[in-house]
């Protein structure tokens, strides 16, 4: 009997043990930092006009032509997020760990568009277009759920802040 | 060579359309990425290796792309489209498209 309970206490320690010291100690924090780094860049970005119309709103001359902007990020998912999501998959329902882990892929990969297009020295983009891109087979049975997105955008001067 | 995603080109008007230009590559990288990636899936994170994959193949079907639309004589290509597709774990397809046009600037 006493056997029994030590047993299970053991396979509690290797099941549950990892999962908490990866998803929530050092997951939990990767996302917070991630969120928190998301936040203070999205603060300055506040100027930059990002639109996703076809037609370059409030375009004037620049020094340059407009030019394309290509961004992409993969994301990994954590141990505690992936076994959670299991978990919601047999009772249905919204996977909210995939859901900001979603979120962080997309707000990252919009961030690194405008980064670019500022290095180039635009002040704007249009025509913002964000897809989910496939690597090695995320659609597959694999064991590692990630969000990969590649986002395009042109990027034009813009006269709005002149 | 002027690249974009739009169909116009602000401060430039179309004066010829050659037509659609391609390119494609599937890329991968060596297995030790793809032994860190899954390592990094314990705890969460970029998967930096990945990310590279992607703007590298990015990079690389843009310039057959380019080198076609430079072989028709065009000197920009608009309406630039991407999609990629999963051949085999770890590898990604990156296909990029666009209309091979020449452009002037617009009085």
């Amino acid at each position: 009997m006493e056997e029994d309970f030590i047993f299970i206490g053991i396979q509690l320690l290797v099941f549950v043990g990892p999962m908490v010291f990866f998803g929530l100690i050092i997951g939990g924090t990767v996302e917070k930092r991630h969120f928190r780094r998301l936040d203070a860049l999205d603060a300055q970005y506040q100027d930059f006009l990002v639109t996703q119309l076809k037609s370059f709103p409030m375009s004037v001359a620049g020094e340059s032509a407009p030019s394309l902007v290509v961004a992409e990020v993969v994301i990994a998912s954590d141990y505690l997020k992936s076994w959670f999501a299991k978990w919601r998959n047999l009772f249905g329902g919204e996977l909210r760990s995939f859901q900001t882990l979603q979120t962080r892929a997309k707000r990252e990969v919009m961030q690194r568009l405008i980064k670019s297009a500022m290095e180039q020295g635009y002040n704007a983009i249009c025509n913002v277009r964000i897809e989910s891109a496939d690597v090695g087979g995320a659609t597959a049975e694999r064991q590692t759920p990630m969000a990969a997105v590649i986002a395009t955008a042109t990027a034009y001067h813009t006269g709005r802040n002149l | 060579m002027i690249v974009t995603n739009t169909e116009t080109v602000a401060g430039y008007e179309i004066v010829a359309t050659y037509g659609l230009v391609q390119g494609n590559t599937v890329r991968a990288k060596h297995a030790g990425r793809d032994i860190a990636a899954s390592f990094k899936n314990l705890v969460g994170g970029e998967l930096k290796g990945y990310t590279e994959l992607l703007t590298e193949s990015r990079r690389e079907a843009m310039q057959r792309m380019l080198a076609q639309a430079q072989q028709l004589g065009a000197n920009a290509v608009v309406n630039v489209r991407f999609t990629t597709s999963a051949v085999t774990s770890g590898a990604a397809e990156l296909y990029a498209y666009g209309t091979a046009v020449t452009v002037e600037p617009s009085v």
